[in-house]
C-alpha cells in the first residue's frame, strides 16, 4: 500500500530576485532544492512522497520566463513559464509551429494547461511527455542558466532516464528556442489514452516532414513517448522515410522500424506487447497524416 | 382505495418539476459534512492501516504515538471488542488479533492537528504474522484454502443468510426448481462460459467524512456523509453497546453515494475515538487513496453458467454458479450474493433452474452496496450467454430475448408469481432507436462496427421488512414541512417527494418543504437509502402522511362549515366546497384552527399528518430450494441498446449511439427519471470500458484517477436515447417503482453483445482498447 494519507509535507518557498541568486541558491541546496514553473508535477510528486525538497524555488517570474517572441528571422522563443494555454492560443505558434499547439492540447485538462509549461514538461522528463516530442522534432534548444551564467543546451541527449536530464546543481531553464523551420513542413501528434480526455499517453507518436532534396523528397523526423525510459527517436524509421520514395510499403517498413527500436514495459496502464503494436499502427497513422498535411 | 386505482393523478405528480435543491447546489450555498464548522476543540484523526491482506497481529505498541505533545486519543482494536455488520457481524471497529486486507484499520489517532496525527500513527509499533492469502473467490471456496474466519460459525447473522462454518463461504443461497439434469438431453443448443466480473470503485466526488462528539452523558451526535443514517444510529449504537436513542445521527447533503455511503465503513471509527475525546468533536476525512484502498468495493464475481434451449429458442434451463470475491468481511455483501441467487435467471421464463449462489470471504476490500447490488456483475454473464444462445440456435437475437423474457403471471425460479412488466415494450423501444436489423456500413475502412442489445431486472434488494415513515407538518404560511428520513444523494429524491406531498394535499409545489439535514433526533425512520426504494418505499409513506393531513384538514372545515368532508377538496391551497362553493386558504386553518361562527369556540389545531409504510408481504424462502410464495417487493425491468465501431488500429471502442428503456410504473417526475437513465448510462458504460481495480497479492496498483479510469463527458456518446415505460407497480406511489440503479444493470452484456458482433470475440470486461486490440491480434482480424 503506497502511502495512503498523502499530503504535502513542510518546505520553505523561496523566490530568488534575479537567475543568479536563484543559480547559487539551488546549487547550494542540491539535491533539497528545486525550481518550480506550474507546480503539476512538483506539488504532486511532493504529496505523494516521491519528492522531499525542503525548498520550492520559484522562478516563474524572473526576466523573461513569461514571454513568447517571434521574429522571423530567428524563430520562436517560449518563456519556461509560459502556460500551455498560452502556447496553444499564440498566433505565432499556430501559424508557424502548429504541431507544438497539437501536441499541448492533448495534455491533461484545460485547467492543468493553465498552469502547466513546455518546460516544464521537458524537464519533468517523464517518457510520456506528450509535448516533448514535438520539441525534438522542431530542433527546441534549451536556454539554462547555470552557475557559469546563460548557455543552449540542445534535446538531443537532454535525456538520461526518466525523471533524469543532463542539467546540473544549479541550472535553471529559462526557455525553449525553436529554429525558423522549412518551408512547407507539417507535423502530426497522436496520443493514445485510455479514455478520451485528460489520461497519460500509453503511446504517443510525433511525426513531422518537410520538403527536402532527398529520395523520398521530404526531411522526416519522428518521436515516440512512453515506449522507453527516455523520449525515444527511431533513427531508423526516420531514415527509412527519407531515404526510399514514399509509397504504403515504405510506410509500413519505417512504421515496423519504429516498433522495433522501442522498448516499452508493462505497467499498470498498458502492457509492453500492446504497446510496441500501437507504436507500430500510429506510427503509420501519423506519416500517413502528415503526408497528407505536406500535399 | 388502493393507490394505483387512483385514476386521476394530481399535478405536480408527473410533471417534470426543476430540482428543489437545484439553487443551492449550483451556487454552492448547500452544505455538506466537510462544510460545517466545529470549532478549536476539533481533533483530527487518522486511521493507521495493515499492508498486509492476510496476517496475525502479535503486537501493537503505541506508547510512543500517546507520549507525542498534540496526541489527545490512541484507540486499537483491544478497546472494542464487538463486532458490527449489517446483516452479518463479522467485523471489528479495528482489526483483533488478524488482519484480513490491505488497508484494513488497526489503530486510531486523534490530535490538535492532522499533522501531528500523521506523524503519531509513524510512531505506533506492530508486529505482524503474515498468512497465506486467500486472493481467489474459487479457490477460496475450496476445502484447500485457509480461513478467512476461523469463527464464522459464532458470528450473529439474520435469519435469510447462510454460512457455512468451516469454509470460506460466508452465504450459500440456491435455488432448485425443475430438473436442470434431465432438461440438457431436450435442448437444441447449450451455451456454457464463464465470465470474469473485476472490482471496481464508486469514487464519489466527496470523499467519507465523519466527526462525531460524546457529551459527558455519553450521547453521541454522528455527522456523516452518509445514505443510511438511521442504519448507522443502529449497527453503531449495538456495537458500542449504548442504546439507540443514545446516538443522533445528522447527515448533510452528499456529494455522491452509489452505495458506499450505505451501512457503515468508516463513520464508526470516529465514534469509537470520541468515546475517549472527553466531549471534544473528532473529525476523520479520508483522502482519495484511502477511498481506493479501503471503501466499500463493487466485489468481483466468477460466473460459470449453463443456459439451454429448445429447437425454436424456448429457454428450458440454466444452471448458474457464482462465486462472489466478497473481501475480508461479507457483512453487508452476502445480501449481494443473496440478491444474486434469487434474480439469477435474469428476467428470462426458465422452467428448470440449479443456481448456487456463493459469498467466498478473500483477503480483498471489502465488497458493500454498489449501484445494482450485484445486478450488473449477474447480467454481465447472463445477458452474453443469451445472446450466445439466440445465434446457436439461428434466431434473432431480439426476437429471442422477447420469446424468453417474463411477463406478468410467469412462476419464477423462486416460485413468486410475477407482477405485469413492460420488459418487451422496452426492448422494442431500444431496437427500434437502433435500427435493429439493419446492418450500417463501417465509417471508415479500418473499423468495425456492431450492435448488441441485453435487457436486465432488478427487485429492491433489503430485508423484507425495510420500512419507511414520513411527517407532514402545515405551517402558519400554508405550506407543508415535510419529514423524512430518505437522504438526498443526487438522485433527486427530495424532489419526488415534494412532489408527491403537493399533488396529494392539493398545493402548489412552492409551498412544500423537505425538512434538513437528515437528523435521527427529528426525522422519521427509513431504513437506508438504497436499492432504488424511496420513490416506491419513501413515497408510500408521505403519500399516506399527505393524505392524513389532508383529511384532517378537510375535517375541520367540514366541521366549520357544517358539510360533508365528501364534497370537499383542496385546490391549489386552497379548500373549497364544492357544494356550498365555500373557499378557504390552508393559511387560515393550518395551524390556529378554525373560530366557531359568533367566536364560540375553536375546531382544529396544527395539522400534522403521519403515514408510514412497510412491506408486509415478503416470504422466506427455502434454505435448500429457494422457494417461497413472494422472494422480492417487485422487479423494475429494461433494456439497452449499443450501436459501436472498433479502431483496427487501435482496439478503442466508439459508441456510435445508444439506447435505453426500462419501465419504471410511473415516472413521478419524467425529467429526473431521464437523468437517472442518463447517469446510470454513464457510469455502466464507464465499468464496462475503463474500470477496474487491478488486485495484486490483495493490494490495489491503480489507487488514484490517474490509473483508475473512469469516463468524462468527453466520453460520452453523441446519441443515447431514454425512453419512460409505465406498467403501473400495485404497490408503489400512483404506479411507481424505482430506476436509480437500473440503467447501469444492463451496460457490460449490451456492450459485449456490440463487441462480439463487431469483432466474434467475448471478453470479460473492462472491454478496454488494450483488451480488444490484443483480442483481435489473437483472432487473427488484424496482424
Amino acid at each position: 500500500m503506497h502511502n495512503p494519507r498523502p499530503g504535502l509535507p513542510e518546505f520553505d518557498y523561496v523566490r530568488p530576485a534575479s537567475l543568479s541568486e536563484a543559480s547559487r541558491f539551488l546549487a547550494e541546496h542540491q539535491g533539497e532544492a528545486r525550481p518550480f514553473m506550474g507546480g503539476t508535477d512538483t506539488f504532486v510528486r511532493m504529496r505523494d512522497g516521491f519528492w522531499k525538497e525542503k525548498y520550492i524555488v520559484d522562478v516563474k517570474r524572473l526576466d523573461g520566463m513569461g514571454d513568447i517572441t517571434f521574429d522571423p528571422s530567428t524563430g520562436l522563443t517560449i518563456g519556461a513559464a509560459v502556460n500551455m494555454n498560452r502556447v496553444i492560443d499564440s498566433p505565432e505558434v499556430q501559424e508557424h509551429y502548429p504541431l507544438l499547439a497539437e501536441a499541448a492540447k492533448t495534455v491533461a485538462s484545460f485547467q492543468l494547461r493553465s498552469r502547466a509549461t513546455i518546460v516544464g514538461n521537458i524537464c519533468n522528463a517523464s517518457p510520456a511527455g506528450d509535448t516533448i516530442g514535438a520539441c525534438i522534432v522542431m530542433g527546441g534548444v534549451l536556454k539554462v542558466h547555470g552557475l557559469d551564467g546563460e548557455r543552449e543546451v540542445p534535446l538531443t541527449g537532454f535525456f538520461v532516464g526518466p525523471g533524469k536530464t543532463v542539467l546540473k546543481p544549479g541550472d535553471i531553464v529559462t526557455a525553449i528556442r525553436f529554429p525558423v523551420l522549412p518551408q512547407g513542413h507539417a507535423g502530426r501528434y497522436i496520443k493514445l489514452g485510455r479514455n478520451a480526455l485528460s489520461d497519460l499517453a500509453i503511446v504517443g507518436v510525433t511525426a513531422f516532414a518537410y520538403p527536402d532534396d532527398t529520395p523520398s523528397g521530404y526531411r522526416f523526423k519522428l518521436a515516440l513517448a512512453s515506449v522507453a525510459p527516455v523520449p525515444l527517436v527511431p533513427e531508423k524509421a526516420e531514415e527509412i522515410l527519407t531515404g526510399k520514395p514514399i509509397t504504403d510499403e515504405t510506410i509500413a517498413e519505417a512504421a515496423q522500424a519504429a516498433m522495433d527500436a522501442c522498448n516499452p514495459i508493462d505497467d499498470v496502464r498498458g502492457s509492453a506487447r500492446y504497446r510496441k503494436y500501437m507504436v507500430r499502427n500510429l506510427t503509420r497513422r501519423a506519416v500517413t497524416d502528415v503526408l497528407n498535411r505536406l500535399q | 382505495m388502493a393507490l394505483a386505482e387512483q385514476t386521476k393523478i394530481p399535478n405536480p405528480i408527473g410533471e417534470s418539476m426543476p430540482r428543489i435543491d437545484v439553487f443551492e447546489k449550483v451556487t454552492g450555498a448547500a452544505v455538506y459534512t466537510d462544510d460545517i464548522q466545529f470549532g478549536p476543540q476539533l481533533l483530527y484523526a487518522r486511521v493507521k492501516r495493515s499492508p498486509h491482506p492476510h496476517a496475525l497481529i502479535k503486537k501493537i505498541d503505541v506508547s510512543k504515538a500517546r507520549a507525542l505533545p498534540g496526541v489527545k486519543v490512541v484507540v486499537t482494536g483491544d478497546d472494542f471488542p464487538g463486532h458490527i455488520g449489517l446483516y452479518l457481524k463479522d467485523k471489528h471497529i479495528f482489526a483483533r488479533d488478524r488482519v484480513r486486507f490491505v488497508g484494513e484499520p488497526v489503530a486510531a489517532v486523534a490530535a490538535i492537528s492532522e499533522e501531528i496525527a500523521e506523524k503519531a500513527l509513524d510512531l505506533i509499533e506492530v508486529e505482524y504474522e503474515p498468512l497465506e492469502p486467500v486472493l481467489d473467490p474459487v479457490y477460496g471456496a475450496s476445502p484447500e484454502a485457509p480461513l478467512v474466519h476461523p469463527d464464522l460459525g459464532e458470528y450473529e447473522v439474520v435469519n435469510f443468510i447462510f454460512p457455512k462454518p468451516g469454509t470460506n463461504i460466508s452465504n450459500h443461497f440456491k435455488i432448485r426448481k425443475g430438473d436442470v439434469e434431465a432438461a440438457w438431453p431436450k435442448c437444441a443448443a447449450i451455451v456454457e462460459r464463464t465470465y470474469h466480473i473485476p472490482h471496481v470503485q464508486h469514487v464519489p466526488i466527496e470523499p467519507h467524512v465523519a466527526v462525531a462528539k460524546v457529551d459527558e452523558t455519553g450521547e453521541v451526535t454522528l455527522w456523516a456523509s452518509s445514505q443510511s443514517p438511521f442504519a448507522q444510529r443502529n449497527l453503531i449504537a449495538k456495537t458500542l453497546g449504548i442504546s439507540q436513542s443514545d446516538m443522533r445521527v445528522i447527515a448533510p447533503y452528499v456529494g455522491g453515494g452509489f452505495g458506499c455511503k450505505a451501512g457503515v465503513t468508516m463513520e464508526a471509527i470516529p465514534v469509537a475515538i470520541a468515546q475517549k475525546a472527553k466531549g471534544r468533536p473528532v473529525k476523520l476525512r479520508l483522502t482519495r487513496e484511502e477511498e481506493f484502498y479501503t471503501n466499500f468495493v463493487r466485489q468481483g464475481l466468477v460466473i460459470k453458467l449453463k443456459v439451454g434451449c429448445d429447437k425454436d429458442g424456448n429457454l428450458l434451463a440454466m444452471e448458474n454458479t457464482m462465486y462472489w470475491d466478497g473481501g475480508a468481511s461479507t457483512e453487508y455483501g452476502v445480501n449481494i450474493t443473496r440478491a444474486g441467487g434469487y434474480s439469477s435467471t435474469g428476467p428470462f421464463d426458465i422452467p428448470n433452474v440449479k443456481t448456487d449462489s456463493m459469498c467466498v470471504y478473500t483477503n480483498h476490500p471489502i465488497g458493500g452496496a454498489y449501484r445494482g447490488f450485484g445486478m450488473s456483475e449477474l447480467h454481465a454473464g447472463i445477458g452474453q450467454v443469451m445472446d450466445e444462445l439466440a445465434e446457436k440456435i439461428g434466431m434473432d437475437k431480439v426476437e429471442f430475448l422477447k420469446r424468453n423474457v417474463v411477463q406478468g403471471g410467469d412462476i419464477l425460479g423462486t416460485g413468486m408469481k410475477m407482477h405485469p412488466t413492460g420488459i418487451k415494450e422496452c426492448i422494442d423501444k431500444v431496437a427500434e432507436a437502433l435500427d435493429w436489423g439493419k446492418k450500417a456500413e463501417p465509417s471508415a475502412p479500418n473499423k468495425l462496427r456492431g450492435k448488441g442489445i441485453a435487457v436486465m431486472w432488478k427487485a429492491p434488494a433489503m430485508p423484507p421488512n425495510a420500512g419507511s415513515s414520513a411527517v407532514i407538518e402545515l405551517n402558519e404560511d400554508g405550506t407543508l414541512t415535510v419529514n423524512i428520513g430518505g437522504q438526498e444523494i443526487g438522485q433527486g429524491t427530495f424532489t419526488a417527494m415534494a412532489q408527491l406531498a403537493a399533488g396529494v394535499m392539493g398545493v402548489p409545489m412552492d409551498w412544500v418543504r423537505i425538512a434538513g439535514p437528515i437528523d435521527t433526533q427529528y426525522s422519521p425512520y427509513e431504513w437506508q437509502t438504497v436499492a432504488s426504494r424511496l420513490t416506491w418505499s419513501m413515497g408510500n409513506a408521505v403519500v399516506a402522511a399527505a393524505r392524513d393531513a389532508r383529511q384532517q384538514v378537510l375535517k375541520v372545515v367540514a366541521e366549520a362549515w357544517d358539510e360533508d368532508p365528501d364534497d370537499l377538496d383542496i385546490v391549489n391551497g386552497t379548500v373549497v366546497s364544492y357544494k356550498s362553493e365555500r373557499e378557504m386558504s390552508l393559511k387560515d386553518i393550518g395551524i390556529y384552527g378554525i373560530n366557531k361562527e359568533g367566536d364560540t369556540g375553536w375546531i382544529g389545531g396544527p395539522i400534522v399528518g403521519r403515514g408510514n409504510f412497510m412491506p408486509t408481504y415478503v416470504t422466506g424462502l427455502d434454505p435448500e430450494t429457494g422457494q417461497g410464495n413472494r422472494a422480492v417487493v417487485h422487479y423494475t425491468t429494461g433494456a439497452q441498446g449499443f450501436e459501436i465501431e472498433i479502431d483496427k488500429d487501435t482496439g478503442r471502442l466508439e459508441i456510435i449511439r445508444a439506447a435505453s428503456a426500462f419501465d419504471v410504473g410511473k415516472a413521478i417526475n419524467p425529467d429526473l427519471v431521464r437523468a437517472q437513465i442518463e447517469g446510470g448510462f454513464v457510469q455502466g458504460m464507464s465499468s464496462a470500458i475503463f474500470e477496474e481495480m487491478k488486485l495484486v497479492g490483495g493490494e490495489m496498483k491503480n489507487p488514484s484517477f490517474v490509473d483508475y479510469r473512469i469516463a468524462t463527458a468527453a466520453d460520452i456518446p453523441p446519441e443515447h436515447k431514454t425512453f419512460i415505460v409505465e406498467v403501473p407497480q400495485d404497490d408503489g406511489p400512483f404506479g411507481a417503482r424505482g430506476i436509480g440503479e437500473h440503467p447501469m444493470v444492463p451496460s457490460i452484456a449490451a456492450l459485449g453483445n456490440a463487441i462480439y458482433d463487431a469483432i466474434s470475440v467475448r471478453l470479460d470486461p473492462p472491454f478496454t482498447s488494450e483488451k480488444i486490440y490484443l483480442a483481435m491480434l489473437d483472432a487473427g482480424l488484424v496482424e
